[in-house]
């Protein structure tokens, strides 16, 4: 039986332009685990930034310690609001004489204008180059031996937090060490014209393409927030589980004062949670959990574990209910379905 | 049941003003950084806790084509056309002694302010 509830909203973000599946989503979903899956993010945003300031600038409004970055660094930093809520997760990449940035998908206008709005005349250009490149993403245990045998022995970036150039079937890439699914992964950068090219040669080395279904189970069971259904402006990056891109020693931030309170006076009120049910269609994103009558979280993303079967999602759900093994009622204070919290697999 | 509602304070249409114990401050400073002639750039940023950030700069060169140029107690002070909107009625003060903050912001386009009071949002 079909179950729309749990199927991955065909409008969200970050698996625009994807089909729904390839091949089996067992398949793909066992490459990601096992093997190497390829996953398309190019609906992620890329923007390059020049200008003497642009590093200072970015610094000066995001969480993250970018002043000390060299060439090589990848560093993941939060873009927040004075109100300290998040703009954009965005992933900063220091080239010699500029700033590469990658933004959530459909977030370069957001991103832009207020990085633009904090901007008095300082030396910042920023370009939109979405368009003119494209991003594929390895991820599996398996990548760095599919990465050699498809490319060479020597392109791996590092460790994750840096990235390299390579070149690739004759074009320019920047191979990054993202773990974009908390696994070993690296996303590939490259011209657009030359992203056909690149995957064939990706697939040909035996990376398994991924489609939304077997990705977004992927995504979900390793507690990845998504742009637009985790991270919003209705979110602080501690209830996101983003503490691991938080600097507390880097000094003023545009929303530090909010950010540094929220976890001195532990003010954190919900935390972002993995979640499980059954039957798998019983939940869908949007449904608010209950707890001894009262309204404690809501499910922001929800799809089909691949493995079991079983319905697994995120949410936010309250401090309180929010430890691994809490029973919620989903729907109604009497709950139409029993959702638990389940192990989170990052530390809050 | 009354209400107090506080009237609106309009903004003046006026530059920056020092006080004069912030003038002899930033002619102190001046002097330890052996620029005894330089005039002070008073600015806005992007930044702080609370979105904006105040700057201020010793400058031995001219006014730039976008400042404007306004004279406190013998001091020249230069303020970015870009930045003017958000100081217009600030005055500039000199908090000293041992628990002193040094130099103070009186900003009536403000908001709100971060808990240190160097960063505001309007």
């Amino acid at each position: 039986m079909a179950n729309p509830a749990a199927a991955p909203a065909a409008d969200a973000p970050h698996l625009e332009g994807l089909p729904r599946r390839y091949t089996s989503v067992r398949e793909e979903f066992d490459a990601l685990l096992r093997g190497v899956g390829l996953v398309d993010r190019s609906p992620m945003g890329r923007l390059r930034f020049d200008g003497a300031d642009a590093q200072d600038l970015l610094d000066r409004l995001s969480t993250n310690d970018l002043s000390a970055m060299t060439p090589g660094d990848a560093v993941h930093t939060v873009l927040t609001s004075n109100k300290g809520r998040i703009i954009d997760l965005l992933l900063v990449l220091k080239h010699e004489d500029h700033l590469a940035v990658v933004t959530g998908p459909r977030r370069v206008e957001p991103v832009t204008e207020h990085v633009d709005f904090f901007n008095f005349g300082e030396d910042v250009e920023i370009t939109d180059r979405s368009e003119d490149t494209a991003m594929l993403g390895l991820s599996g245990p398996g990548t760095r031996e599919l990465l050699a045998a498809a490319v060479g022995p020597d392109v791996w970036p590092g460790e994750p937090g840096s990235f390299a150039e390579a070149s690739i079937a004759g074009t320019r890439a920047l191979l990054i060490r993202t773990d974009f699914l908390r696994q070993p992964g690296v996303d590939l950068m490259v011209n657009a014209v030359h992203q056909d090219t690149l995957r064939q040669r990706l697939l040909d080395a035996g990376a398994t393409a991924v489609g939304a279904e077997a990705l977004e189970a992927a995504r979900i069971l390793s507690g990845v927030p998504a742009s637009g259904s985790e991270l919003s402006e209705d979110r602080n990056p501690h209830e996101a589980g983003l503490a691991d891109y938080l600097s507390f020693t880097k000094g003023c931030y545009v929303g530090q004062e909010v950010v540094v309170r929220l976890h001195t006076y532990d003010k954190v009120q919900r935390y972002l949670s993995t979640l499980a049910w059954e039957p798998a269609d019983a939940v869908g994103a949007g449904v608010s959990l209950f707890a001894d009558g009262k309204r404690v979280g809501e499910v922001t993303s929800a799809a089909v574990d691949v493995g079991s079967g079983a319905g697994i999602g995120l949410g936010y759900v309250r401090k309180a209910h929010a430890d691994p093994g809490a029973l919620l009622a989903a729907g109604s204070p009497e709950g139409t379905a029993q959702v638990r919290v389940t192990e989170p697999p990052v530390t809050r | 049941m009354t209400s107090r509602v506080r009237p609106k304070r309009p903004i003046p249409n006026t530059a920056v003003q020092l006080t004069e114990s912030a003038v002899e401050h930033v002619r102190e400073f001046a002097d330890v950084e052996g620029k005894p002639d330089a005039n002070l750039r008073v600015a806005v940023k992007g930044g702080g806790c609370s979105g904006l950030t105040y700057v201020l700069e010793l400058v031995e060169e001219e006014a730039r084509e976008d400042e404007k140029v306004v004279e406190e107690h013998g001091l020249k002070v230069f303020i970015p056309k870009r930045s003017f909107v958000f100081l217009a009625g600030t005055t500039l003060e000199y908090s000293g002694g041992l628990n002193g903050k040094g130099f103070v912001f009186h900003n009536p386009n403000a908001r709100t302010t971060c808990g240190c009071g160097t960063s505001f949002s309007v």
